[in-house]
């Protein structure tokens, strides 16, 4: 297990991972957009927040990858399996209360439930398993995060 | 709120949520919060000046008291309820001794409400909601049938409050008086700001301030989107089966709400409204929906109610089964909507840009289809000529999209001529030699109001003789006096309905680009005139009674209003 394993493991299955969301998106499949949502947090022009987006949602990849390593570190096991079952509950955690609770309290441009009428958001909020961008988003984002998680403690394992 | 001082619909935490109070729906499972003088009263109603704060006033035998209902704006960091509906009553002569009653039924009073006390504070709460009934000088409450109940009497100069905190999905916050008291203060100062930074001037400014008041309060704040009324299944004919639920944002609505917002000043809003249809609409791309939930969803699942209805006007729905129909006249009002938005300075990058280009794209290839129209009729499809003219003016407005350089312009050839293919088509199989108007359906020698949607968005010049024989057949075979009804043909419902508002005004706005100012500004002085007490509008009204049918307040009533006054304006100005 090496931290150097778990940033080469965090650029790819954060690449996978974005590959999977975008093709879902094209497909119509979901509206989600986790680097444009990203992106936004830091400027209203759209193209701007789009590359800033990236960016930043690489950083956050493997920022991950990084907690992933130290989950690993703890039980002093690491492998393809860990990780997947890692990717559940990440994709859980993100779905139920980093994008769906605290993205919109810090995200300037997002409302949420409780936004009254002296505002108003340019991006609409996520929802509970961020139902509101695609019924199907669930199963795409759990789908996303399972291999994310999978070549992380693939790489980690290495 | 009714006039007898009831709130009898409140849906929690949004718009398009179930109901806690909806007596408006169910007298006896609705729920509703009740205030009025226990004794035989008069009663008037004003919003306070430019605000959306409701005043009551009652006269009664022994003195005048005034209630003030708002619902409260979290304008400062402090800790405030999730929402707060206040209601403070005020001594102005005499004496008056009021009743009220909180009886709160959650899930459209479906669900199970519990009633307990915490603290001296009745709370009632169901699943993840939950309210406390917060009084002040309201007298001894008591407690029973599920209801919280109280008298007390105001004289002049003395005041009583009581608020409703509203929990969704998190604890409570029990404010003190003090708090509330400067939350309303700080709403109705907000209001009056927002108002005051309107660029409203003119005739008939009073009017398009109120519309203006009432529109912002149907853009849903968490994403911008805006509903086409507040409420579900008010009826178009009482103890009729036209009841519908209207809290969606249609697409049809979307160029009038975009031209309203920038004629209002909201850039903002008219920036959220746009991204927030664009994502919206990302899911079904290129293919448009007639409609989308305020969260963006793209599922609106129909279903009833188990409630008695408005009047006895069942069945009461929830959900609109219209999403599924194929309406071809919202591919123009997205069009004119971009048209608009990039016009207004803002701009349409590449994404958005390929998809409007992909959208006109589509055009070209279903135009020629039959459709459910503007009206979403629940019978056979139809060639409706007000569906054709507006995908003519999908393609008109991406052909100066194009030209403007807002979105790519490979196919402006194919554009152009599926345009001029369109135009031919109404041209020639929607015009009733005959009655000398544009016809409701190809081939047909019925009527429509919607046609003068098309003349309002350019498909027909102004000076054109066939817009001038339109108008003066559809005055002749749709009018009675102010009032104009969409059409007289089937619709695949039974039962009739009553005039509709929104036609009127469509009527104001192209007599004034006709030229035919004194004509427009006769007839919107009429239609101002029929507004309710506080200046709102429903969907439609009975010529013979005078009384609102449909769901309320309508926005598409409010935003012809916005943009018939605007067009008044224009005409008087270039006079």
């Amino acid at each position: 297990m090496s931290v150097w394993g778990a940033l080469v493991g965090g650029f790819v299955g954060t690449l996978v991972l974005t590959t999977i969301l975008r093709a879902a998106s094209e497909l119509r499949i979901t509206r989600v957009d986790l680097p444009f949502l990203l992106g936004t947090m830091v400027t209203g022009d759209r193209k701007r927040a789009k590359a800033l987006g990236y960016v930043l949602h690489f950083f956050f990849g493997l920022s991950f990858a990084l907690g992933y390593l130290a989950i690993f570190s703890a039980l002093g096991y690491a492998g393809w399996l860990a990780g997947a079952v890692l990717g559940v509950l990440h994709a859980a955690f993100s779905s139920t209360a980093l994008v769906n609770v605290l993205l919109p309290v810090v995200h300037p441009r997002m409302g949420d439930p409780s936004t009254s009428a002296d505002r108003v958001a340019l991006l609409e909020a996520p929802g509970f398993l961020m139902l509101n961008y695609g019924i199907a988003t669930p199963l795409v984002m759990l789908v996303a995060h399972v291999a994310y998680g999978a070549i992380v403690g693939g790489f980690i394992a290495m | 709120m009714s006039r007898d001082g009831t709130v009898c619909w409140l849906p929690i935490p949004s718009l398009d949520s179930a109901s806690l109070f909806g007596s408006m729906l169910d007298a006896e499972k609705g729920g509703h919060f009740a205030l009025a003088p226990d004794e035989p009263f008069e009663v008037s109603r004003r919003y306070l000046t430019d605000t959306n704060v409701l005043e009551t006033t009652f006269k009664t035998s022994t003195g005048t008291a005034r209630v003030i209902d708002a619902m409260t704006l979290q304008l400062e960091p402090d800790l405030a309820p999730f929402r707060e509906l206040v209601r403070l009553v005020e001594g102005v002569d005499g004496s008056v001794r009021f009743v009220w009653t909180v009886q709160p039924r959650f899930g459209y009073g479906t669900e199970t409400t519990r009633l307990s006390t915490r603290a001296g504070v009745s709370v009632f709460s169901s699943g993840n909601d939950a309210i406390a009934l917060c009084t002040w000088d309201a007298g001894l409450a008591s407690v029973g049938g599920g209801a919280v109940t109280g008298s007390f009497t105001v004289s002049a100069g003395s005041s009583t409050m009581l608020a409703l905190a509203i929990a969704h999905q998190e604890p409570l916050v029990l404010p003190s008086r003090r708090e509330v008291e400067r939350r309303l203060e700080r709403t109705v100062a907000y209001w009056r700001d927002w108002a005051e930074a309107r660029p409203v001037r003119g005739r008939y400014r009073d009017a398009v301030v109120r519309s203006a008041l009432a529109l912002k309060l149907l853009v849903h704040s968490p994403t911008g989107a805006v509903a086409a009324a507040a409420t579900t299944s008010l009826p178009e004919e009482v103890g009729g089966e036209r009841n519908w639920d209207y809290r969606f944002s249609w697409v049809r609505d979307s160029a009038f709400v975009m031209e309203a917002l920038l004629g209002l000043g909201c850039r903002d809003e008219a920036e959220a409204f746009f991204w927030w249809l664009m994502h919206a609409s990302q899911i079904t791309h290129p293919h448009l929906q007639v409609l989308y939930r305020l969260d963006g969803g793209a599922n609106a699942k129909e279903r009833t109610l188990p409630l008695d209805g408005y009047r006895g006007s069942r069945p009461v729905r929830i959900g609109n089964k219209a999403i599924d129909q194929r309406q071809l006249d919202i591919y123009g009002d997205l069009m004119q909507t971009a048209w608009l938005y990039a016009e207004a300075g803002y701009e349409v990058d590449r994404e958005f840009g390929d998809r409007l280009a992909a959208i006109a794209d589509l055009v070209t290839e279903i135009w020629a289809r039959p459709d459910a129209g503007i009206w979403e009729v629940r019978s056979e499809f139809e060639y409706f000529t007000q569906s054709k003219m507006l995908c003519w003016v999908a393609l008109d407005r991406a052909i100066r999209l194009a030209t403007a350089g807002h979105i790519p312009s490979l196919h402006v050839d194919r554009w152009t001529a599926a345009a001029r293919d369109v135009r031919a088509f109404i041209e020639e199989r929607c015009w009733s030699t005959e009655k000398r108007s544009y016809t409701r359906v190809a081939d047909g020698e019925d009527l429509d109001a919607s046609v003068l949607l098309g003349a309002r968005l350019g498909y027909v010049d102004a000076s054109d003789d066939r817009l001038t024989s339109t108008i003066d057949a559809l005055v002749g075979e749709l009018g009675d006096g102010p009032y104009l009804y969409r059409y007289l043909s089937e619709d695949g419902l039974r039962g009739g309905e009553g005039a509709f508002l929104c036609c009127s005004f469509w009527l104001v706005e192209v007599l004034a680009q006709a030229g035919r100012l004194d004509e427009a500004t006769s007839l919107m002085d009429g239609l101002v005139e029929l507004a309710n007490d506080v200046g709102l509008y429903a969907e439609e009204i009975d010529p013979e009674s005078g009384a609102f049918l449909g769901n309320f307040p309508q926005g598409l009533t409010h935003l012809a209003l916005l943009t018939a006054a605007a067009a008044i304006d224009r005409g008087g100005a270039a006079r």
